[in-house]
């Protein structure tokens, strides 16, 4: 029974791509937070929050597909009919649990991040709108259980609305770091894309690939941010 | 140039951080030691202002005073080039998230 989309010999190869990204996410949170104590910043917070949220999303993937991946052996091994449908059940709800707070905690965190350029318009918002955004995410979430599509179609569409703010950024800064930062979000959005049309075999781990990329990107970044001198940074 | 210097005019108004970390700045820039008129004008700060700021620096330990030549100094200490690194770090990140 085919339950993920991962070509058996990228089976693993995958957890460690998303360990990666959980990693460099949790560094993005961890410098919000302690950039935050310095200067009380609510946007600061408001980032680390949203790094945070995908982090846990990583972390959800991470531990529905350690499970499955074990799972999937050991149904393979007992063989018998009964038993069989009753393991897949279980596997399969834990699939659909696991994946959903993986693509809830995204579409969340990636709301949270697009949103923080825009933060004056957040104060008209009502808490109404808030309730209503957070039931229209969980509404994609439960939707691309059915169709897979629409959790990255709705990746792509925030992705490309992160990307558009850090444009305006950057034409406002010209900062080097900034057009890093753009480079890593538009790969991200293009293996998102590259998921859309096609989840199965080698466009999988093409995306994979390309997820890993953007977050070697992402990795560049932070060191680039943490080396950067007292002269270097006021250049 | 010192930041202080070549901010826009139409930047708006430095918080309390933002002078305390270009205080440190330009001391820094000057060697670590500098004269405090110097500073003042530097710093684009009254006297009563910089007064202000100063007995901040004094009391965390960030600057302090020193006598070179027989003649008033303030000197940045390591605690105040570590908070001007960190202060650094988190101006480059804001300004490339645009926070």
């Amino acid at each position: 029974m085919k339950i993920v989309f991962t070509p058996d010999w990228f089976l693993g190869k995958d957890v460690l791509i998303d360990v990666f990204s959980f990693l460099v996410l949790f560094a993005f949170f961890i410098l919000c937070v302690r950039y935050y104590k310095l200067n009380k910043k609510r946007n600061f917070l408001s980032l680390g929050t949203g790094f945070l949220l995908i982090a846990l999303a990583q972390l959800a993937t991470i531990l529905t597909k350690f499970v499955l991946y074990y799972d999937t052996s050991f149904i393979q091994t007992i063989g018998q009919m009964v038993i069989t449908y009753k393991i897949v059940n279980t596997v399969n709800i834990f699939y659909h649990v696991g994946f959903f707070f993986q693509r809830f905690l995204t579409l969340i965190g990636l709301y949270v991040i697009y949103k923080i350029p825009s933060h004056k318009k957040v104060k008209d918002l009502f808490p109404m709108d808030y309730l209503l955004i957070l039931l229209a995410l969980v509404g994609l979430a439960v939707l691309s259980i059915i169709a897979y599509w629409v959790f990255h179609l709705a990746v792509i569409l925030f992705l490309a609305l992160i990307t558009s703010n850090y444009l305006k950024v950057y034409k406002e800064n010209k900062s080097r770091n900034t057009r890093i930062l753009i480079i890593a979000f538009a790969l991200l959005a293009l293996a998102h894309l590259i998921y859309f049309m096609s989840p199965f075999s080698i466009l999988y781990v093409l995306a994979n690939l390309i997820e890993l990329v953007s977050y070697l990107i992402l990795l560049f970044l932070i060191i680039r941010l943490l080396r950067c001198n007292n002269a270097l940074c006021r250049a | 140039m010192h930041s202080a210097e070549h901010r826009s005019k139409m930047e708006r108004k430095r918080s309390r951080m933002d002078i305390i970390s270009d205080i440190l700045l330009i001391i820094n820039e000057k060697g670590g030691k500098i004269k405090p008129t110097h500073l003042m004008y530097k710093a684009n700060l009254s006297h009563k202002q910089m007064k202000s700021y100063l007995n901040d620096l004094y009391k965390g330990n960030f600057a302090k005073k020193e006598i070179v030549d027989e003649k008033a100094k303030i000197a940045i200490t390591n605690k105040g080039r570590d908070f001007l690194t960190k202060f650094s770090r988190m101006k480059e990140f804001e300004k490339t998230f645009g926070l």
